[in-house]
C-alpha cells in the first residue's frame, strides 16, 4: 500500500515537473529565441524544425475538428439511424457515398477519425473507404484554390481542375467497389478487435444521460482520440519535414524524363510531402514549367488520397492488410486511371 | 499493479495539451507564428489553440474525478478501451516523448524564416507562380508565347470596348453552371482576372517607381511576366534575400522572397534578379534593398526581368518576412 501511495506522489510530481517546464519556457521563450548558442545551430536543422512545426501546428487545429465530428457522430448518431440512411444494395450506395464525400469540407486530416467511428457505428468498410479518398479532393475550398492555382489567362477551360474533381469522383466510387469485392467477408478491418454490435449500448440504458455529461463524454472522446493519432501524424510530419527540406527538386526533374515516369515520380513526390489537399495545389503549379499537364494532375488526385502522414494514421486505426491493400489499390487505380485519360482520351 | 492507470494518463495528457496551447500562445504573442503559418490560416490555429486550453483542463479534472468516482467514465467497461495506450512503460515513455518533443523543439530552437539553403533545394522562380506557363517557357525559338500577351495588351488598347465585351462574352461561355455554386469564382472569373493584371499594369506604368512590397509582391512578378515590354526601361526597387544559384557570375544575385499560402510546407521561392558590380559584398540569406532599371533578359532559356545598374543596401528583415497570395478568402 506505501509504495503504491510513493508512486503516486512521484507521478504527480513528474506531471507538476513537466507543466513547470513548460511554464518556464514559455517565460523564456524570448531569450531562448536570441540567445547565440541556438542560433548557432546548423540552419539545415532549423529548416526541418521550421516545417515540421509548420505542418504539426497547421494538421492540429483540423485534426481537432474530425476528433470533435467523431465524438458528436458517437454520441448523436445511433447505429439504427446509420442503418436506415444506407442503402440496402452495397453498390448502389456508392455514388450517394461519394456525393456525400463532397459535401463534408473535411480535408484528409480531419476525415481518418470520423471514418473510423462511422465504421465502428456499422457503416460497411467500403463507404468508409469512398470517404476517406472522395472527401478530401471533392470539398468546395480545394475546389476554389485549385481554380486559381491553375487559373490561365490565357485559356478559358480549366482542364487541371476539372480533370482533379472527376476523377476523385469517379475513383472514388471504383477503389470503394475494388474494396466491396476484396473485403466482402471480412470486413472487420479496424484496429482492436470490437465487436461493432455491444459497442455503445449503454446510451439506451437505465437513466437517459443528462446534457452535461453527454458534453464531458464528447471532451473525453476528442481527447483519447487526439491522443491515439496525433502520435501518428508528428512521427509523419517528422519525415515530411526531412524529405522537404533535403530533397533535391532538381532532382525530381532528370528522373521524370517522359510522360509516365514524371507521373509516377509526382505521385512518389506527392506522397513524401504530405501537403494538405487545400494547399497542394499551389505547389503543382509552381511545377507548371517542368512538368507535364498529366503528371500535375496525377500529384493533385493521389496526394490528397493518399501521404505519408496519412499512411501513419491509417496504421493507428486499421489493421495492416487493411492498410497495404489501401496503398495498393489506390496507387495501381489513380496511376492506371491518369494513363488512361491522357494518354487516350486527352 | 497491473491495472491502467487513468487518473495518470488523464493526467498527463491534460498537462501536454496545456503544453501545445502554451506553445501557441507564445508564438502568437511574440508575433513568431507568421514564420508557420499564413495569416489566412490564424483564425484555425486561434481554435486549435483555444481548444487545447479547455482540453486540457478537462483531462486534468478528469483525473481528479477519478479517483472518488469509479463510474466517472460513462462507458465504464464495455465501452472499447482501445484509446489506451498498450505495452510496458517504455512504449508510454516513448508515445509521450513524441508528443512533448514538438512542444519543446517549438520553444527552445530559434524561430526562424527558411533561408537560401532551402530555395536552393527547393528551385527558385524567376516569375509568378500564379501565371502563366505559356509566358514562360517560349525560348528564343518559340516566338508564339512571347507575343500573346503583348498582343492581347494591344487589342485592348485599340479597342478597348469590344475587347471587354469579347472577353465578357468569353468567360460567360466558360464558367456556365458552377458560378452559381462557387461564389468566391464569381469574384474571379475569368474577365475579372484579366482585368486586374491589364489594369494592374497600367497602374504600373504611370508610377515614376516600381515598388514591390510584401501586398503587390506576386501581383507585380506576374504582371512582369505578362507584359515585360511594357516594362523595359522602368526603374523597380524591392526587398528580399540575398540567393545565387550555382552557375551565377559575380556580379548576378537574387533578391528572393518565400511565398506561403497555407504553411512552410508549401513554401515556394520567387527571385528577382539583380546584376551588378557591387553583389558580392552581400552574402546568401542577408535582406537587402535594391534598386535599378528593368531589362529584358534570359536565364535557361526563360525570358525574365532583369535588373540592372543596381543600387543594393542592406537592410532588417521585414516584419512579414513571407508573402501571400494576394486574394484572400
Amino acid at each position: 500500500m506505501k509504495t503504491m501511495k510513493l508512486k503516486g506522489i512521484g507521478k504527480d510530481l513528474l506531471g507538476m515537473a513537466l507543466l513547470f517546464l513548460f511554464l518556464l519556457l514559455f517565460l523564456f521563450n524570448d531569450s531562448l529565441n536570441n540567445s547565440e548558442m541556438l542560433n548557432n545551430i546548423p540552419s539545415a536543422l532549423i529548416n526541418v524544425n521550421t516545417i515540421f512545426l509548420s505542418i504539426v501546428l497547421e494538421a492540429i487545429p483540423f485534426i481537432l475538428l474530425g476528433v470533435f465530428i467523431s465524438s458528436l457522430i458517437q454520441i448523436y448518431v445511433s447505429e439504427e439511424t446509420l442503418q436506415r440512411f444506407i442503402p440496402k444494395n452495397a453498390i448502389a450506395a456508392l455514388i450517394p457515398a461519394a456525393l456525400l464525400g463532397a459535401i463534408l469540407p473535411l480535408c484528409e486530416c480531419a476525415i481518418v477519425p470520423v471514418v473510423r467511428r462511422l465504421i465502428k457505428k456499422g457503416m460497411p468498410l467500403h463507404i468508409g473507404v469512398v470517404f476517406l479518398v472522395a472527401a478530401p479532393i471533392l470539398n468546395p475550398i480545394v475546389f476554389a484554390s485549385t481554380y486559381f492555382a491553375f487559373k490561365d489567362p490565357f485559356s478559358q477551360t480549366n482542364t487541371v481542375l476539372y480533370s482533379r474533381m472527376g476523377l476523385a469522383f469517379v475513383l472514388s466510387i471504383i477503389i470503394g467497389a475494388i474494396f466491396y469485392a476484396v473485403f466482402k467477408n471480412n470486413s472487420q478491418q479496424l484496429r482492436g478487435n470490437v465487436p461493432v454490435h455491444h459497442d455503445h449500448s449503454h446510451q439506451y440504458e437505465e437513466k437517459k444521460p443528462t446534457i452535461f455529461s453527454r458534453i464531458r463524454d464528447a471532451f473525453y472522446h476528442a481527447v483519447d482520440e487526439f491522443f491515439m493519432m496525433g502520435k501518428y501524424l508528428i512521427i509523419g510530419a517528422f519525415i515530411a519535414a526531412l524529405f522537404q527540406t533535403f530533397l533535391n527538386r532538381d532532382v525530381l526533374q532528370s528522373i521524370g524524363t517522359n510522360d509516365y515516369s514524371s507521373t509516377m515520380v509526382m505521385m512518389g513526390f506527392a506522397y513524401l510531402l504530405s501537403l494538405c489537399s487545400e494547399a497542394d495545389a499551389f505547389v503543382a503549379s509552381s511545377f507548371r514549367s517542368s512538368f507535364s499537364e498529366m503528371s500535375l494532375v496525377a500529384f493533385l488526385v493521389y496526394g490528397p488520397m493518399l501521404d505519408l502522414k496519412n499512411t501513419f494514421m491509417l496504421f493507428a486505426l486499421f489493421k495492416s492488410r487493411f492498410v497495404l491493400v489501401f496503398i495498393v489499390t489506390v496507387t495501381i487505380v489513380v496511376f492506371a486511371a491518369i494513363a488512361i485519360l491522357y494518354g487516350i482520351i486527352l | 499493479m497491473k491495472s491502467y492507470d487513468h487518473s495518470f494518463h488523464a493526467y498527463i495528457q491534460g498537462i501536454i495539451l496545456i503544453g501545445f496551447a502554451l506553445l501557441m500562445l507564445g508564438l502568437v504573442l511574440s508575433g513568431n507564428i507568421g514564420y508557420y503559418i499564413a495569416p489566412q490560416m490564424m483564425p484555425f490555429v486561434y481554435f486549435g489553440m483555444m481548444t487545447f486550453f479547455l482540453l486540457g483542463v478537462v483531462q486534468i479534472f478528469r483525473s481528479t474525478a477519478k479517483k472518488n468516482n469509479q463510474e466517472e467514465h460513462q462507458c465504464g467497461d464495455h465501452c472499447d478501451h482501445d484509446h489506451q495506450i498498450k505495452g510496458p512503460v517504455w512504449v508510454k515513455v516513448l508515445v509521450y516523448s513524441i508528443f512533448i518533443l514538438p512542444v519543446l523543439s517549438g520553444f527552445i530552437l530559434p524561430d526562424r524564416m527558411l533561408n537560401s539553403d532551402l530555395a536552393g533545394n527547393r528551385g527558385i522562380q524567376f516569375g509568378s507562380g500564379l501565371d502563366l506557363a505559356q509566358a514562360a517557357p517560349e525560348g528564343a525559338d518559340s516566338p508564339d508565347g512571347g507575343e500573346a500577351p503583348l498582343s492581347r495588351a494591344e487589342a485592348y488598347l485599340e479597342d478597348p470596348e469590344g475587347y471587354m465585351d469579347d472577353l465578357l462574352n468569353k468567360s460567360n461561355e466558360s464558367t456556365g453552371e458552377d458560378d452559381e455554386h462557387y461564389q468566391i469564382e464569381d469574384f474571379y472569373d475569368q474577365e475579372w482576372f484579366d482585368d486586374f493584371y491589364l489594369e494592374f499594369a497600367d497602374e504600373l506604368e504611370q508610377e515614376e517607381i516600381i515598388t514591390v512590397t510584401e501586398a503587390n509582391y506576386l501581383d507585380v512578378m506576374t504582371v512582369l511576366d505578362l507584359y515585360l515590354d511594357r516594362f523595359v526601361g522602368k526603374e523597380l526597387e524591392i526587398i528580399g534575400f540575398v540567393y545565387r544559384e550555382a552557375d551565377f557570375e559575380d556580379h548576378e544575385i537574387v533578391a528572393a522572397r518565400f511565398s506561403m499560402t497555407c504553411c512552410t510546407a508549401d513554401a515556394g521561392v520567387y527571385g528577382t534578379l539583380i546584376e551588378s558590380e557591387e553583389a558580392t559584398e552581400f552574402e546568401n540569406d542577408m535582406w537587402i534593398y535594391a534598386r535599378g532599371v528593368i531589362k529584358k533578359g534570359q536565364y535557361h532559356d526563360y525570358q525574365i526581368p532583369i535588373i540592372t545598374d543596381s543600387y543594393l543596401v542592406e537592410v532588417e528583415e521585414p516584419d512579414s518576412p513571407y508573402v501571400y497570395p494576394s486574394f484572400n478568402w
